[in-house]
């Protein structure tokens, strides 16, 4: 039963920390906007699919890459992610702001019922989803190879991949920056601020729309590089694509204590782990049934996640 | 334009539907129009299969009504993605509508088996040119399809057989890891695989969902267990993304699947990972059975047939004889379809046992990848 985590541990490992950064960038997404507003963006994950769609059409029909040819290598190589990552973040910031603007903003200045700004999210969330399924036909669209596969070093066994390397040193350094960003600049202290006390930071003058449309903006941003990595690593893209991996995501930030930044960051690493050591020990099937068995225990024992309220510096 | 007399439009629009139907087709009226229904995968992952076969279908009712027989038949399409969930929502609407007197599918076996309740109950016909699930003509089983399914390819437990023998031909000591997507139709020829390979070539297997996008865990059992030969048992759009992920973490052994995977849809989506992928499939590509009738479908098309055209054109014929012969109901296409014996446009023998199955079904065919196509090799026997 242990067989497989044993010998293949270290590879395992690898693929899951691969797998959570993506998570980690999608819970951005969640946990921003629970901080700020204290609702849900269920729109995300219909964010996140924008996102790694504008991957797909920048490196098919701008780079006219397939996946039959061999991979851009050097300059090419740069200019492809950088135009894919860019292509990515600006896609799904820009649809963010809009499901702000469309889905919340309006409701917010009208209504004090929290419940119609989800339902219009999960509403706005359902619609670019079934344009997209109109559009392909509902199949999965298969990506063009854009980073190479080839193995950078061995450890323990466990090969360490160009593409993988590249999700986990790009995902930390853009977490970091988001990190420091909420922290010491002024807009990341007014994100801060409304996060904290929405009526006093309005009595300061923080202006509350600026800061809500940014705190999705920023979300957004993080959702779209998420995309991105998710093409690169597996190179496939289908409309309902957001739902399985937007949920793993809520989970994530959930785990870690949703509004917390650095829980999510937490909680996205340790899911991707957990989905990938549980797949190995008990079978595939059965990841889901242990995720979110490991949900319920947490909320059981920790109802705030397992940072919760915790670290309220880094709290968005 | 005031409420009532909008109200009174409706009202009238709503008697014309109603009763229209019903007043269609009088027993005695003349019946100058038949439809029957093709119910497949038109849109979803697995859409190339649903293409193939209506394209198929079309070509036979074209060929037909273009001789100006006196009773035209018409085809309509229902699309059910080949998923079991879809088939819930679309199946009950074709139950109901009595102008369909049969239908050629469901093309998948999962479609089928939440299909099979609405059918039944409608007594309408089917013949399914590609559901290969041996639980649909089982008479012990909750899934069986007796009075209106009917199938003309041969079952899993035929497959499953074949699947294994063929999958191993390239090693001298097979190592073979088996992976479903928990299809009905997956896991079933999964089983019949496993049950097939010669004892201590067997050395895992793993259960994937049908949306599953990173197979990390899966490659690791297949590397740990030292896979030669990797076996996947559902459809071509998740082949396609396990081939890649496989081939991208360094596996050089070989990739063997069934008819699920049978598609240009893989050969899309792997690639040049595609190359040596060794199929197998109940079928005889039309190429093969009837070099001729290939041509003409060329011509009347304008281009190659696809996956199971032998087995679809051979159903439409079915009906074409049953209309011909004064069939104009549901119940007479059923008594027809029992009693019908003759032959499939590749020249097998094609009748219906009691639980709908083919008595001359086809036998099962090897299939290689070979520049960038799926070539027809022989019969594995």
């Amino acid at each position: 039963m242990f067989d497989t985590l044993i010998h293949q541990f270290w590879s395992l490992t690898f693929s899951g920390i691969a797998l959570g950064f993506i998570y980690v960038l999608i819970a951005m997404g969640y946990t921003m906007v629970y901080g700020v507003l204290r609702m849900i963006n269920f729109a995300n994950s219909e964010i996140f699919m924008v996102g790694a769609f504008a991957t797909v059409m920048v490196s098919k029909y701008v780079f006219e890459l397939s996946n039959d040819a061999i991979p851009p290598s050097n300059v090419k190589l740069f200019l492809v992610i950088l135009c894919c990552i860019v292509a990515s973040m600006l896609a799904s910031a820009l649809l963010a702001f809009l499901v702000e603007l469309v889905a919340y903003r309006h409701l917010r200045n009208r209504t004090t019922n929290r419940i119609a700004p989800l339902i219009s999210a999960i509403g706005i969330g359902i619609v670019i989803s079934e344009i997209v399924r109109i559009f392909t036909g509902a199949r999965t669209q298969f990506a063009p190879n854009i980073v190479p596969k080839k193995t950078l070093a061995t450890f323990q066994g466990a090969e360490i991949r160009l593409d993988s390397t590249l999700t986990i040193v790009a995902g930390l350094i853009l977490f970091i920056l988001l990190d420091r960003f909420i922290k010491y600049s002024r807009l990341g202290r007014g994100i801060r601020a409304v996060s904290m006390d929405e009526d006093s930071a309005k009595l300061m003058g923080v202006n509350l729309n600026r800061v809500i449309s940014l705190t999705f903006t920023l979300g957004g941003l993080m959702t779209g590089a998420a995309g991105f990595f998710y093409v690169n690593v597996y190179e496939n893209v289908k409309f309902n694509m957001g739902f399985s991996l937007g949920l793993a995501a809520f989970t994530a930030a959930v785990i870690g204590g949703i509004g917390n930044i650095r829980g999510a960051f937490f909680g996205g690493i340790s899911l991707g782990l957990v989905e990938i050591y549980a797949s190995a020990v008990i079978g595939t099937q059965w990841k889901p049934v242990t995720v979110f068995i490991i949900l319920i225990l947490i909320l059981l024992f920790k109802p705030n996640g397992i940072f919760g309220e915790a670290i309220q510096r880094t709290r968005v | 334009m005031n409420k009532k007399i909008i109200s009174g439009f409706a009202i009238a629009a709503s008697a014309a539907l109603t009763f229209g139907v019903v007043a269609s087709t009088p027993a005695s009226a003349k019946v100058k129009e038949i439809t029957i229904a093709y119910q497949g995968p038109l849109t979803g992952d697995s859409a190339q299969t649903g293409i193939d076969e209506v394209n198929a279908a079309k070509y036979a009712l074209k060929k037909y009504n273009d001789s100006n027989p006196a009773v035209k038949i018409n085809l309509v399409t229902i699309d059910d993605q080949g998923a079991g969930s879809v088939a819930l929502t679309v199946a009950p609407g074709a139950a109901a509508n009595k102008k369909i007197i049969a239908i050629v599918g469901p093309a998948f076996s999962g479609a089928t088996i939440s299909s099979l309740p609405y059918y039944k109950a409608a007594r309408l016909p089917m013949i399914s040119p590609s559901a290969t699930n041996v639980t649909l003509t089982d008479k012990k089983s909750v899934n069986y399809g007796y009075p209106v399914f009917h199938r003309v390819p041969s079952t899993d437990a035929f497959q499953g057989p074949s699947l294994a023998k063929w999958a191993v031909q390239n090693q001298k000591s097979p190592k073979v890891y088996i992976v479903d997507d928990k299809t009905p139709y997956a896991t079933g020829l999964a089983a019949f695989t496993k049950k097939a390979l010669a004892a201590g070539t067997w050395v895992g297997s793993d259960s994937t969902p049908d949306d599953t996008k990173d197979f990390a865990a899966t490659i690791s059992k297949v590397k740990s267990t030292g896979t030669n030969v990797v076996i996947y048992t559902g459809y071509y759009s998740q082949a396609a993304v396990l081939i890649n992920q496989l081939r991208a973490d360094g596996y050089k052994g070989d990739f063997a699947s069934g008819d699920g995977t049978l598609g240009t849809g893989f050969l899309e989506g792997a690639g040049k990972n595609a190359e040596g992928v060794l199929l197998v499939a109940p079928t005889v590509p039309l190429s093969v059975g009837n070099p001729a009738m290939e041509a003409d479908y060329v011509k009347v098309m304008g281009a190659a047939s696809g996956e199971y055209t032998t087995e679809t054109i051979s159903i439409v014929n079915i009906y074409i004889a049953a209309v011909k012969s004064g069939v104009t109901t549901r119940s007479g296409m059923l008594n027809f379809i029992n009693g019908f014996k003759g032959e499939t446009v590749a020249g097998t023998k094609l009748s219906f046992d009691r639980n709908g199955d083919n008595n001359g079904a086809a036998a099962i065919t090897g299939f290689v990848v070979k520049g960038g196509k799926i070539v027809p090799i022989e019969v594995v026997k």
